[in-house]
């Protein structure tokens, strides 16, 4: 009985390793870095991680369901000309709150075009969100030919905000946490991770496995036209290639969150873990004063050293169980 | 196997995918001469040739790993292409004595990261995507350290000579390169108990190891063979660029996928070939030759080469639907 | 709510292939009809169609008189009509609880799943197989932690907790133990009682007369005839499924003598559910492993094929052994036949000619000598009367007993001196059984040494001269002459019996 009940806790909250990792991380980076927690400092790295974090969450979801996106890194450049151009430096915030609607909307029409080709047109997720990111690269190129863009001050003045003396992505992420809490206990998610687990049984017992799957990429349009927002209000201007390089980024959080790659397991707390580990391997790199040139090694050497751990800890297991 | 699987097996059959891709691939072409008179000759269909060369051996790799299944794909290979031209460029430094020696680097620096590819997706079970992308980070970090921000050397004159220009009837050498290893892979995955037993551990790795393969040493191999392949390929690719940057690798990795999954391999395994994705970089190339030639925006150059990949990939990349 | 439901004239095909040509099926409320026929027969196929998973082609299904068109097995659901697949159903991530009540979970206010209702729903379910059935099940228990047999049991519960009218249950006693089985058979009568219509498919001619009132025949996709069971015997359905069957009675094998040299020596052998046991078996004998399903029997072939690790002494014609992989094994002449075709066995989409010759390949030289390849693979093909359309036709395309061949067929290839069976007939029709028994015959007086685990008690009387019963991981009796009696293996396989232990 205690053992299932373990078992069952250990099970459904997959993010605990990563959560020490994260902890251990934090007390090296705190040593090497004595004011990382102090409120400026700590509120300007979470304002230039959100967009990763949200973006990571879309991914989740996708990834959850047994797929993988990696057309959201160039969706967010798309959804980014898309929020540039419908804000400028005069925008009152109903302009605004509808560009933001604007971008999610578009974001979920670039899903579903995503979620279809995969979903309904059973094509292989890699190979066809490889394709989609040409497209959004492409429309991306056209909306915004060259860098530009403005927002208005007090926007950014609000997007760096602190209220109550809590930077503005730490309520984001409370809300992002509370909702998935939520979505954990609706029948959608028994869906969800059923479909990601063993489509064939899960259709066999009456899932619609199909939609469920078309709602995952939709999902990660939609995280990525909020992960574009939060990007735009951040830089407070745009180019056409601005988020290229998050796809690959959200799937490494993803997995080193403990989310299974293949489906099926996992949570969107792993993916905002994973996000910050991410970034406090690259501060501890930066603080440790590992010479320049040797930082992209020392950090790709740390990151696999993380996605190891738990192999490790299973390889050791079966040496020692044989 | 449910009955739908079977069916996709029998059109997969009747449709054979790497023919159709080789078929289009000519279609391609003569299409060109619609959109550009010139576009049509023989010159310029050496040149593609030529051009689908350096990302058919670069492919080559990447074809063993995807048909040896368990999600099997090697995000390295771009950055052990610039490894492998690196090495070369630095260590020969111009000298023709010292191919060999870059050869030999290229190769050997790739066995050593498809090594360590194989071991973290065999022994510390880490997924093949996230693995060969975090090595793609150790790549790129340890050609930063070794150059220092500075690519130093030279490519030797023979290589050149040897690879990129006309060395018989005006036939570039990389040509006769990419031929001798299309032969070459033919053997290995048909003829060989190591194809064998690639294709066994892509299609059922229990059935597999039951009938007495080794399946973590055939994963280490495969991966350990990507990575040579890709060191190679980035020793041909320095006779071509002859000069190397850091993402010189790079705009081959995803094409590299492309190219296998156009020339019909099943990206989940046990099922493909190598003439295939020499199929598909030959239509790949020809598709970005095209385009160039219509002198097409880049912003719209892209919106089509995506529509075309999806298109392609729904030609005969369909899986198996749920309901029979 | 009772139900009358006709399948008439029922057509499926699959591509080029008929997996039902004329199938005809007919059950109303408090009614329990089995549904037998060779593999292949198109049974599973049928009630696919019944359970809305597969469409159609031909034929009509009509649910209290009005035709119906089921677009998903979720519609089906809705109108009562479920199924307890054989090629499980579940979802190997979640709990017992979750996975029974998936897709109609109760839920709170129309959007939030009760957790806590589930579960004690989930213990009541539980509760109808207490006793059958480990502690470790509970409602929370992950599904990927269970044995076959439990699994099984989810999957019935499964079926049943959504007080379906008609429940077809896809050889769903295949995994299940004796015990398992009498409590499955009190429940269906239960839940006739109840007014539930129920179809059982099943090979086992004895479950046939336990519960059903009418017995349907299928043979080659069609439906041969329904027959009253008070009105039938034994002979008779076996006769309308197949003629010229054999039965493993038929053929006895010729005791080994002493003298023969002794093959396999295994003493305390420890390896995964195996506890201790010892073992010694001559050449050109067939010894038996019987007992319940899962004490053992699987992972003790797996541990001697070099598939499990273990601990303990294993001695291969006198020569102390320590296999670390499959492959020690194959190169010490033994081979193992799986239980498992599907998934353990063979590479469905790989062709019949790469299944026979993958553990043979290195013989035939760096670069394959492709004549001489399919040489061997044809003749092994012959030898085995396989029935085939060309060796580079993919696996999925033979029927299970044809399937079950090639599996055998490899290891034949290498004429292997211990040959390790692990319940090779399961799933096999009565045909395809017959050949499988006389190739036994042939091994063992080529003084092949075959140890042969098999959940068919029949099987065990017929064919072997000696069985070792176990349970709970340790050899509970050794039956041979006139001990190897029906009454005893039931007895030592429960535990009841005088143990050697």
């Amino acid at each position: 009985m205690v053992n299932t009940r373990a078992r069952y806790f250990f099970a459904r909250n997959t993010y605990l390793f990563s959560l020490l990792l994260l902890a251990i991380l934090l007390s090296v980076n705190y040593s090497l870095q004595d004011n990382l927690f102090e409120l400026r400092i700590l509120n300007n790295s979470m304002r230039t991680l959100l967009p990763l974090i949200v973006l990571a969450v879309g991914q989740s979801v996708v990834i959850i369901g047994g797929g993988i996106d990696l057309s959201v890194g160039t969706m967010v450049s798309m959804l980014v000309a898309v929020l540039v151009k419908l804000i400028d430096a005069e925008s009152s915030s109903t302009d605004i709150v509808l560009a933001v609607l604007a971008a999610c909307g578009v974001g979920a029409l670039a899903g579903t075009l995503n979620g279809v080709m995969v979903a309904v047109l059973r094509l292989q997720p890699i190979v066809t969100t490889y394709a989609t990111s040409f497209i959004f690269s492409g429309v991306a190129l056209v909306l915004l030919p060259r860098p530009g863009g403005q927002i208005p001050t007090e926007l950014r003045r609000f997007y760096a905000g602190t209220p109550n003396g809590i930077p503005l992505a730490f309520y984001v992420i409370g809300i992002l946490i509370l909702v998935w809490m939520l979505l954990r206990s609706t029948r959608y998610a028994q869906f969800l991770f059923a479909t990601g687990s063993n489509d064939k049984a899960a259709y066999t017992t009456g899932v619609p496995v199909k939609i469920i799957r078309l709602t995952t990429y939709i999902w990660a349009g939609v995280f990525a036209g909020l992960a574009a927002s939060a990007l735009t209000f951040s830089t407070g201007s745009g180019q056409a290639n601005i988020g290229d390089n998050m796809t690959l980024d959200s799937i490494v959080a993803v997995v080193l969150g403990g989310t299974r790659l293949s489906g099926g397991k996992g949570g969107i707390a792993g993916a905002i873990i994973g996000v910050m580990i991410l970034r406090v391997i690259r501060n501890v790199i930066f603080f440790a004063d590992v010479p320049t040139w040797s930082q992209t090694l020392v950090n790709a050497l740390i990151i696999i050293a993380a996605l190891a751990g738990p192999g490790l800890v299973g390889l050791i297991r079966r040496v020692v169980n044989k | 196997m449910n009955a739908s699987s079977d069916r996709i097996l029998r059109v997969r059959r009747t449709l054979n995918p790497p023919l159709i891709a080789l078929l289009l691939a000519v279609v391609l072409f003569f299409a060109g001469g619609l959109v550009k008179p010139n576009f049509v000759n023989l010159d310029q269909a050496t040149n593609i040739v030529r051009l689908a060369a350096f990302l058919g051996i670069i492919a080559a790799g990447q074809t063993l790993v995807i048909i040896s299944g368990g999600e099997g794909i090697d995000l390295s290979v771009g950055a052990v292409v610039t490894l492998g031209a690196m090495l070369t460029f630095r260590f020969t430094d111009g000298d023709n004595n010292l191919i060999p020696l870059g050869l030999l680097l290229a190769c050997g620096s790739g066995l050593l990261i498809g090594l360590l590819n194989g071991l973290g997706v065999s022994l510390l079970r880490i997924p093949p995507l996230v693995m060969t992308l975090g090595m793609t980070g150790v790549v790129q970090g340890t050609v930063l350290v070794v150059t220092q921000g500075e690519m130093l050397g030279a490519t030797p004159r023979l290589m050149a000579k040897w690879i990129a220009s006309p060395l018989v009837l005006g036939i570039p050498g990389v040509i006769f390169i990419w031929l001798a290893l299309g032969v070459a892979m033919w053997l290995v995955l048909n003829r060989t108990t190591y194809g064998k037993y690639l294709f066994a551990i892509g299609t059922n790795r229990t059935a597999a190891r039951l009938s007495g393969v080794r399946v973590q040493f055939i994963v280490v191999a495969t991966y350990m063979l990507s990575g040579l392949l890709a060191g190679f390929g980035g020793f041909i690719l320095l006779g071509f660029s002859q000069t190397v940057f850091l993402q010189l690798g790079n705009s081959y990795l995803f094409p590299s996928i492309a190219a296998v999954v156009v020339g019909g391999t099943l990206l989940s395994g046990g099922m493909g070939s190598y003439w295939g994705t020499m199929s598909g970089a030959l239509v790949l190339t020809l598709i970005d030759s095209l385009l160039r030639a219509m002198e097409l925006d880049e912003a719209y150059q892209l919106i089509i080469v995506g529509i075309i990949l999806l298109a392609l990939i729904s030609i005969y990349g369909r899986q198996t639907s749920l309901r029979q | 709510m009772a139900l009358t439901l006709f399948a008439n004239h029922i057509v499926k095909r699959y591509g080029g292939v008929i997996a039902v040509r004329d199938g005809s099926l007919s059950i109303t409320s408090g009614e329990v009809v089995t549904l037998v026929g060779a593999n292949g027969s198109g049974k599973s196929t049928l009630s696919k169609v019944i359970t809305g998973v597969a469409a159609p082609n031909e034929g009509q299904l009509l649910l209290d008189g009005k035709e119906v068109h089921f677009a998903s097995p979720q519609a089906a659901k809705k109108l009562g009509i479920t199924a307890v697949y054989q090629e499980l159903s579940l979802v190997p991530d979640m709990t017992v609880a979750e996975n029974i009540w998936l897709s109609h979970e109760p839920l709170r206010a129309g959007l939030g799943v009760r957790g806590g209702e589930i579960r004690r729903r989930t213990r009541d379910l539980l509760a109808l197989f207490e006793g059958t059935v480990s502690p470790r099940l509970q409602p929370d228990t992950f599904v990927n932690t269970l044995p076959p047999d439990e699994r099984q049991i989810v999957e019935i519960l499964k079926a049943i907790s959504n007080q379906p009218r008609l429940v077809i249950f896809d050889e769903a006693t295949a995994s299940l133990d004796s015990a398992q089985v009498d409590r499955l058979f009190d429940l269906i009568g239960e839940w006739k009682r109840d007014g539930m219509a129920i179809v059982l498919i099943t090979h086992r001619m004895e479950e046939i007369f336990r519960v059903a009132d009418r017995v349907t025949v299928m043979r080659n996709g069609q439906t041969v005839g329904t027959v009253d069971i008070g009105a039938t015997s034994e002979g008779e359905i076996v006769q309308m499924m197949i003629e010229g069957a054999s039965s493993p009675g038929d053929i006895r094998m010729t005791p080994v003598e002493v003298s023969a040299p002794v093959r396999l020596e295994v003493s305390g052998l420890h390896a995964g559910r195996v506890r201790g046991v010892d073992l010694t078996l001559r050449d050109g004998e067939l010894l038996g492993l019987g007992g319940l399903q899962g004490q053992g029997q699987t992972d003790l072939l797996l541990a001697l094929f070099g598939a499990l690790p273990y601990t303990g002494t294993v001695t291969l014609a006198g020569r102390r052994i320590r296999f670390r992989h499959p492959r020690d094994a194959m190169r010490s002449e033994v081979a193992f036949v799986p239980g498992d075709r599907g998934s353990e066995g063979l590479m469905l989409s790989r062709s019949i000619l790469e299944n026979f010759l993958l553990p043979s390949w290195r013989r035939f030289g760096l670069i394959h000598d492709v004549q001489a390849a399919r040489g061997a693979a044809s003749s092994a093909a012959e030898d085995l009367s396989l029935v085939y359309s060309t060796l580079d036709a993919p696996a999925s395309s033979l029927s299970g007993g044809n399937a079950q061949k090639v599996v055998i067929g490899k290891w034949l290839l290498r004429e292997p001196k211990l040959l390790l069976l692990n319940d090779p007939t399961k799933g096999v029709d009565v045909g395809a059984k017959g050949e499988f028994y006389a190739l036994l015959k042939q091994l063992t007086q080529q003084g092949t040494a075959i140890l042969f685990y098999s959940s068919d008690d029949d099987e065990l009387l017929g064919l072997c001269n000696r069985v070792l019963v176990l349970q709970d991981g340790l050899v509970r009796d050794e039956l041979s002459g006139d001990r190897l009696t029906r009454s005893n293996l039931v007895a030592a396989s429960l535990g009841t019996g005088h143990g050697k232990h």
